[in-house]
């Protein structure tokens, strides 16, 4: 194959654009809980404390999109790993996997808040946390193989 | 896109006809996003400054924040994904021209910047919102010919 190293091209933007979603969605969550009228840390407490009730319609409207978008998200960054040689094929198992758990949890998460099973959002913060380090984790590994 | 790279041209039709397809969806996304966007922002500088900013004389409040970042969410989405298709094609098939390097780098920088570009408008002032304007409109454009090259190459193989 010739010109093969002009996919790092596309693959190297991939990393900056999830950067870039993964910001304005953990900014969009935030604004949610009230950050608008409050500075981070009062939301953070706001959010621990009383998250903002949902309705089960509000939460399959956030859940529906972000089931497909995280899921091919996850694939399409994950395959790349394929052609890596500098990292191991079963490490790039094992963080697909976690991170796919990971998104159930972070998207599954509210619906705990929403039926009462968990009062506190910490949840909420907890798998978002999560998610979004792995995630950042799993963009340092495909940028380290290019 | 690793099945873009893994098979020959010459000797699939089957994918040269996929990727024909694929691009020719996305020319009609690329031109309905244009449409689409200026249902929702304006494609002019006065309809986007009322859109983000507001008119006090004609009572018109400026759009939520939350509701533009979600916009911003979900360009930077399907802008990702839809220059990825487009870029993987164009390389496999002017992989030898020195121009496909540049084309890919300015479509994915203006891919990135006019979502931002937007937000950046909405907390500073009207200059911005012309070059957004500016970005969107190039970014769709070279989208489109990128696209419209392609294309062309498949068809005519």
């Amino acid at each position: 194959m010739k010109n093969l190293h002009l996919y790092n091209i596309p693959i190297a933007y991939m990393l900056l654009y999830i950067v870039a979603i993964l910001a304005s969605g953990v900014w969009l969550f935030l604004l949610s809980q009230g950050l608008a009228s409050a500075d981070i840390l009062q939301t953070f407490t706001h959010i621990v404390t009383t998250p903002e009730p949902k309705s089960l319609h509000q939460f399959i409207e956030v859940a529906t999109p972000h089931m497909f978008a995280m899921g091919t998200l996850i694939f399409v960054v994950a395959h790349f790993m394929l052609f890596s040689t500098k990292v191991s094929k079963k490490l790039s198992l094992i963080v697909s996997l976690v991170l796919f758990i990971v998104a159930l949890f972070n998207i599954s998460a509210y619906l705990f808040i929403s039926f009462g099973l968990v009062v506190s959002g910490w949840i909420k913060l907890l798998s978002m946390t999560l998610f979004v380090l792995i995630f950042l984790g799993m963009l340092g590994l495909v940028a380290f193989s290019l | 896109m690793k099945f873009l790279v893994t098979k020959d041209l010459e000797y699939s039709t089957l994918i040269k006809n996929l990727m024909a397809g694929v691009v020719f969806a996305l020319f009609f996304f690329f031109l309905l996003d244009v449409v689409l966007h200026s249902y929702v922002l304006g494609l002019d500088v006065s309809t986007l400054s009322t859109t983000l900013f507001g008119n006090p004389d004609e009572f018109i409040e400026p759009i939520l924040l939350d509701t533009l970042l979600l916009q911003v969410h979900i360009d930077l989405f399907m802008a990702l994904f839809s220059i990825m298709i487009v870029a993987s094609i164009y390389i496999r098939l002017h992989s030898k021209k020195v121009m496909t390097k540049w084309l890919v780098h300015a479509l994915f920088i203006l891919g990135l910047f006019t979502p931002i570009l937007l937000l950046v408008a909405y907390f500073t002032n009207v200059w911005f919102v012309t070059i957004w304007l500016v970005t969107f409109i190039c970014g769709h454009l070279l989208a489109m010919w990128m696209s419209l090259l392609s294309l062309k190459k498949l068809l005519s193989k």
